[in-house]
């Protein structure tokens, strides 16, 4: 072994850098500046003049930012193929809502006010945590799949790609929320949920059909029980967990519906695939092989606070809130009908009936 | 104590209306109160504080191929999910859990807490500089939030806390990104030159989470020498803020990779030549890589200005000779302190070190 005196003997002088300032006269747009407004310098204000040109389609699989020069000399392939079409990726509003989803972090450690969790009937808790055991494991699969797709996402198209870096962050911390309110008041975790259609999502090669399970249907779906969640929740710690999870789901519905606009406006050809995905994916969420056996019956037991024909009575209110929204955001991405043509699931399309 | 009547009558509620009831009495850990915990002094209810119980056993290898929550009751019709990693000492470390926390707590807002107003005209050379570096910085962020992000898919409910801190470096990765793409189009000088990218190869290309982990610590510690010069190289308030705000994200990202390598070292030391091998890889991409904008645009910098570039050369050698020195440094803490006498021939140029062949005459 060398002693480190010994080495520290032999040190040189280091290595001095080539100086190149060829990079000093590029041909890149100068005098473009941004001035921070009220919500001070957000995305949106700096995508101007050729920074805020986004290119219908891109073969740059490398980590160059939209609107640099390309390097000199040869240069590697990043990752074996990225999606380069606009249309396969792009939303208007990522841009926006990644500000927003910034500007909107909190934290399930202190923003929750876990001291108004007070002792709950068992049955109360159990139905609770069993219901805390399934979002957790729901919101698992949900961070899983953006980060699938991260390496797909164009440089050039970077907004959609932050967007979802975003959401890789929300999930994490609806993993982590529902972890703890299951772990925090004496019920712990309960029965796993049987898929209930997470593998379909996860396993989707298509990013647009993936983002019509995820983001519309099924985030669609969870968003509006949870802006419900005054109906489930005992204390000020679940409402809050409930609204503060609601109002990240919102931000993850919105890209899924501005992205599958925009793909259905530069690609209508497409709009049969999304049927046909949503097709599919409906049929999974009411097959009641695949359902998840704890969870309606806990979130009845909830909405009823025990009582289970009001729970019941409650749960199509939900269902068809559910369903009423769904519709709604294919209507506004442009892939409305679906009820006209009794195209929708039965089960789906049965829940309107209810009262 | 569980209340057995409660239970019973609301099961037979639940069976008369046709409704699944097993969630109710099955064998759950009852009584695990993580809340009791939550003190504002202890910083809430943080992620750590749940592992009490059969909620805290991190099994050394996890068996499950499902999303299924660790502590809860598997049911096994759900399909596998395509997860690879199932070995604790793949990914571990004992931080992950607090880091998480951290990382919410340190969270920051590149678009309101940069005091982007404190920006003001510094000369073209200057801002053209800052831009080239920015635009490299932004490469950066991209390159570790897509690789780190790639991962996630990777690895089982079983580590959680991993998942979980993967996360927030995702979220950091995108706001590397943009927080220095904004300062880049803010202030009239617009993106540089993109980077040759060869050396982010080795984070894109790894086949083992492991080969991923010794490649960020490369480029993450290099990075943090280069940030830790923030008030030197920062014009305005604005940049002195990202420098030190990066810094701190860098530094947690850092503390994870070089406590789980340190884990992974202890739990597997026939591992170390493979890891070598990776860092072999990770650095004669960095050494070949050959994209000298990065040092030169410091120098301009340094120098204040092209004309002072060529002296402030020394400066930005002794900044690159510090990057290497923290890089080995970050290795002797995890227990690859010997990875000195192995270290890239380029990369021993950059630190000032003598060639292997010179050290092996050294009598011992």
């Amino acid at each position: 072994m060398v002693t480190v005196d010994k080495l520290e003997e032999m040190r040189l002088e280091p290595e001095v850098p080539e100086l190149d300032l060829s990079w000093l006269n590029l041909d890149t747009e100068w005098g473009v500046s941004a001035e921070p407004g009220r919500k001070g310098l957000t995305l949106q204000q700096i995508n101007k003049s050729l920074y805020g040109d986004i290119p219908a389609t891109s073969e740059d699989s490398s980590a160059r930012p939209r609107g640099a020069a390309a390097p000199e000399g040869a240069t590697p392939r990043m990752t074996p193929w990225v999606l380069g079409d606009a249309t396969e990726t792009f939303s208007d509003s990522a841009a926006l809502l990644y500000d927003e989803a910034v500007s909107r972090q909190w934290s399930s450690a202190t923003d929750i006010p876990w001291d108004t969790l007070d002792e709950l009937p068992e049955d109360i808790e159990r139905a609770m945590a069993q219901l805390c055991t399934s979002l957790t494991e729901v919101e698992f699969i949900a961070g899983d799949v953006p980060g699938k797709w991260l390496p797909r996402i164009a440089a050039d198209h970077f907004e959609s790609g932050l967007f979802l870096m975003s959401q890789v962050m929300d999930e994490a911390r609806h993993t982590d929320v529902f972890r703890k309110r299951a772990l925090a008041n004496g019920g712990g975790l309960l029965l796993q949920g049987g898929g209930g259609g997470l593998r379909q999502i996860l396993e989707a090669e298509d990013f647009t059909q993936m983002s019509s399970m995820l983001h519309i249907l099924g985030e669609g779906f969870v968003q509006s029980l949870f802006r419900l969640g005054e109906l489930i929740a005992h204390n000020e710690a679940e409402k809050r967990i409930f609204r503060l999870a609601a109002q990240d789901e919102s931000r993850h519905v919105a890209y899924g519906v501005t992205h599958l606009k925009y793909t259905l406006e530069n690609d209508p050809d497409k709009a049969e695939e999304v049927h046909w995905t949503l097709d599919m994916f409906e049929d999974t969420l009411v097959d009641p092989d695949q359902a998840n056996p704890g969870l309606a019956g806990a979130l009845v037991y909830l909405l009823g606070d025990g009582d289970v024909d009001e729970g019941w009575r409650l749960f199509w209110h939900v269902r068809r809130k559910q369903v009423l929204e769904y519709l709604h955001r294919l209507d506004v991405a442009g892939l409305g009908g679906r009820l006209e043509t009794g195209r929708l699931h039965p089960a789906l399309s049965g829940a309107l009936d209810e009262n | 104590m569980p209340d057995s009547d409660v239970v019973a009558a609301a099961k037979k509620r639940l069976e008369e209306s046709g409704l699944p009831s097993d969630w109710l009495d099955a064998p759950v850990h009852w009584g695990v109160k993580a809340k009791e915990q939550a003190t504002p002094e202890n910083g809430g209810l943080r992620f750590e504080y749940l592992n009490v119980d059969v909620y805290g056993e991190v099994p050394e290898v996890w068996q499950n191929n499902t999303e299924i929550p660790r502590g809860a009751i598997p049911d096994t019709r759900t399909e596998q999910m395509g997860y690879s990693i199932f070995n604790k000492a793949e990914v571990w470390s004992d931080l992950c859990a607090g880091l998480y926390e951290d990382a919410i707590a340190d969270r920051w807002n590149s678009s309101a807490d940069i005091p982007w107003d404190t920006l003001e005209p510094i000369g073209s050379d200057l801002e053209r500089a800052v831009c080239q570096i920015a635009t490299l910085m932004s490469e950066y962020g991209w390159t570790k939030a897509q690789t780190t992000g790639r991962w996630l898919q990777e690895i089982s409910y079983g580590y959680i806390e991993v998942k979980l801190f993967l996360g927030t470096v995702v979220f950091d990765g995108a706001r590397l990104y943009e927080v220095w793409r904004k300062r880049a189009l803010a202030n009239g000088g617009g993106l540089g030159r993109g980077g040759r990218n060869w050396k982010f190869l080795p984070l894109t290309q790894s086949y083992t989470f492991s080969e991923f982990c010794v490649a960020s610590i490369m480029h993450d510690s290099m990075l943090l020498a280069l940030l830790r010069h923030g008030e030197q190289l920062a014009q305005t308030e604005a940049e002195r803020s990202i420098y030190e705000l990066c810094q701190k994200d860098i530094e947690r990202h850092l503390a994870y990779f070089v406590d789980h390598m340190r884990y992974l070292m202890l739990k597997e030391p026939v591992r170390r030549e493979e890891i070598h091998r990776y860092m072999n890889k990770a650095e004669w991409y960095l050494a070949k890589d050959g994209d000298d904008t990065l040092y030169s645009a410091l120098a301009v910098v340094m120098g204040d200005g092209r004309e002072g570039a060529e002296e402030a050369m020394v400066d930005v050698a002794e900044l690159r000779r510090e990057q290497v020195e923290t890089y080995l440094g970050y290795l002797r803490q995890c227990h690859l302190g010997d990875r000195e006498d192995r270290l890239n021939e380029e990369l021993r140029k950059w630190a000032g070190i003598a060639p292997e062949e010179e050290v092996e005459k050294i009598p011992v």
